[in-house]
């Protein structure tokens, strides 16, 4: 497989406090890549890194095939960034600013930001300064996906705005998508709108990566289970089991939390005498929460 | 037609987007010859991934249900009386398994749910 995106124990200490801890990451060419965890986890600082604005302690970073930091203006010829804080000059008007952005950009799509313009509904003789948030949002959106990237990178785009815009800038993205073969790497918390769109997904917590495959397998693999009768311990488990507790408080079944589960597995279940009541499918969201649980508590 | 769709829900996108294909041809809401969306508007309206509307195309072509013309789109194909019936048995099969799957969960066992769904359809039970 060929990555868009390929870290190598990458940290970031700052002071004595680790920000970032042997990151390995591989972003697929071609997918839709959703980058995941809570606020603080470290995923505005990995983009940083890998767009070469920090600096990485130690490991190796190559976006698009180059080296980074080394190649990093050659790179960025091909990246869309959409930043969690847009970086606009306030004096310029909608029409300005795609002006001043086409001028960087050889492979700049006049037509496609002509496209993106309408389709928002900017007036392109606003000035920056007196766009809202939404409208903000929607033109960083327009000089991304105008300049034709290779792979978009999207930092939080859609925070704090309203469903509406949001559903507008999706939709502008996955219409990119289908035209260009792109890889987008897109971070959030916001765990629905991405279930929608991505492929594959990265989570991650404290500086550190949990969770990284394909949405299909996470989502077939995570699964809540209410089981009665088991023993105290479990001896070779051929699952993860990310959390085990009483249930509801009202019935004796337990609830546990497995990673990796197949149906085959109801045997071993069985096997140590205990039985499986019933497999619950969790979403996204769901499973999230629960692998972020598991990586918080403390190890005994 | 896509109204239903389920991010959330275990069953990929790909199938529930199939399944609902394979519904409005088995209906006849669609015809032989007719025009699916393109990957393109189908992916944008549904906020889906693009890969997600090719597979569910490519598994409703193999199938037998649709046909991917290069460059001209996907079509519906003429599906046999039989073929029909058969989608429409797997829609009811599928329906009737959540409602099992859901009844087990609450403790209510087969004949219960025979005979309640005997007495909601106005049999006598």
């Amino acid at each position: 497989m060929t990555y868009a995106i390929e870290t190598r124990g990458v940290c970031r200490r700052l002071g004595k406090r680790f920000e970032i801890r042997d990151l390995n990451l591989g972003i697929p060419g071609g997918s839709i890549y959703g980058f995941l965890g809570p606020n603080g986890a470290g995923k505005t600082t990995t983009i940083r890194l890998i767009l070469a604005q920090l600096r990485a302690q130690e490991g190796e970073i190559t976006v698009l095939g180059e080296s980074i930091p080394a190649s990093i203006h050659r790179v960025l010829l091909r990246v869309g960034f959409v930043p969690e804080r847009p970086h606009l000059y306030p004096g310029l008007t909608v029409d300005e600013t795609l002006d001043y952005h086409s001028a960087f950009y050889p492979t700049w799509d006049g037509g496609r930001a002509e496209n993106l313009v309408r389709g928002f509904g900017l007036d392109r003789s606003l000035r920056v300064a007196r766009l809202s948030k939404g409208e903000t949002g929607q033109l960083m959106v327009v000089l991304a996906l105008a300049q034709t990237p290779e792979l978009l990178v999207l930092d939080e785009a859609t925070e704090g705005l309203d469903p509406v815009v949001r559903r507008e800038i999706l939709e502008a993205l996955v219409d990119y998508v289908s035209q260009q073969d792109a890889t987008v790497f897109i971070s959030s918390h916001l765990v629905h709108e991405l279930e929608r769109v991505c492929d594959w997904i990265g989570f991650m917590d404290d500086g550190l990566m949990v969770a990284d495959m394909p949405i299909k397998d996470f989502k077939e693999g995570i699964k809540r289970l209410r089981v009665v009768g088991a023993p105290a311990t479990l001896e070779d488990p051929p699952f993860v089991l990310l959390s085990r507790e009483a249930g509801d408080g009202v019935t004796e079944a337990e609830l546990w939390v497995v990673r990796g589960w197949e149906a085959p597995m109801k045997s071993y279940v069985e096997g140590v005498g205990a039985t499986l009541r019933e497999v619950i499918d969790l979403d996204l969201e769901e499973g999230f929460v629960e692998l972020l649980r598991t990586a918080r508590a403390p190890k005994q | 037609m896509f109204e239903h769709l389920d991010p959330r829900s275990p069953i990929p996108l790909y199938d529930q987007i199939a399944t609902r294909i394979r519904s409005a041809v088995a209906a006849a809401e669609l015809a032989p010859g007719d025009v699916l969306p393109s990957v393109r508007q189908l992916a944008k309206r549904l906020r889906v991934n693009p890969a997600t509307v090719v597979q569910a195309y490519r598994e409703l072509e193999r199938e037998g249900f649709v046909e991917m013309r290069q460059g001209a789109g996907t079509f519906v194909r003429e599906v046999g009386g039989a073929r029909r019936k058969q989608a429409r048995s797997e829609q009811a099969k599928r329906l009737v398994r959540a409602l099992l799957k859901e009844a087990a969960r609450v403790g209510l066992d087969g004949d219960e749910i025979a005979g309640a769904l005997q007495r909601e359809l106005g049999g006598t039970a």
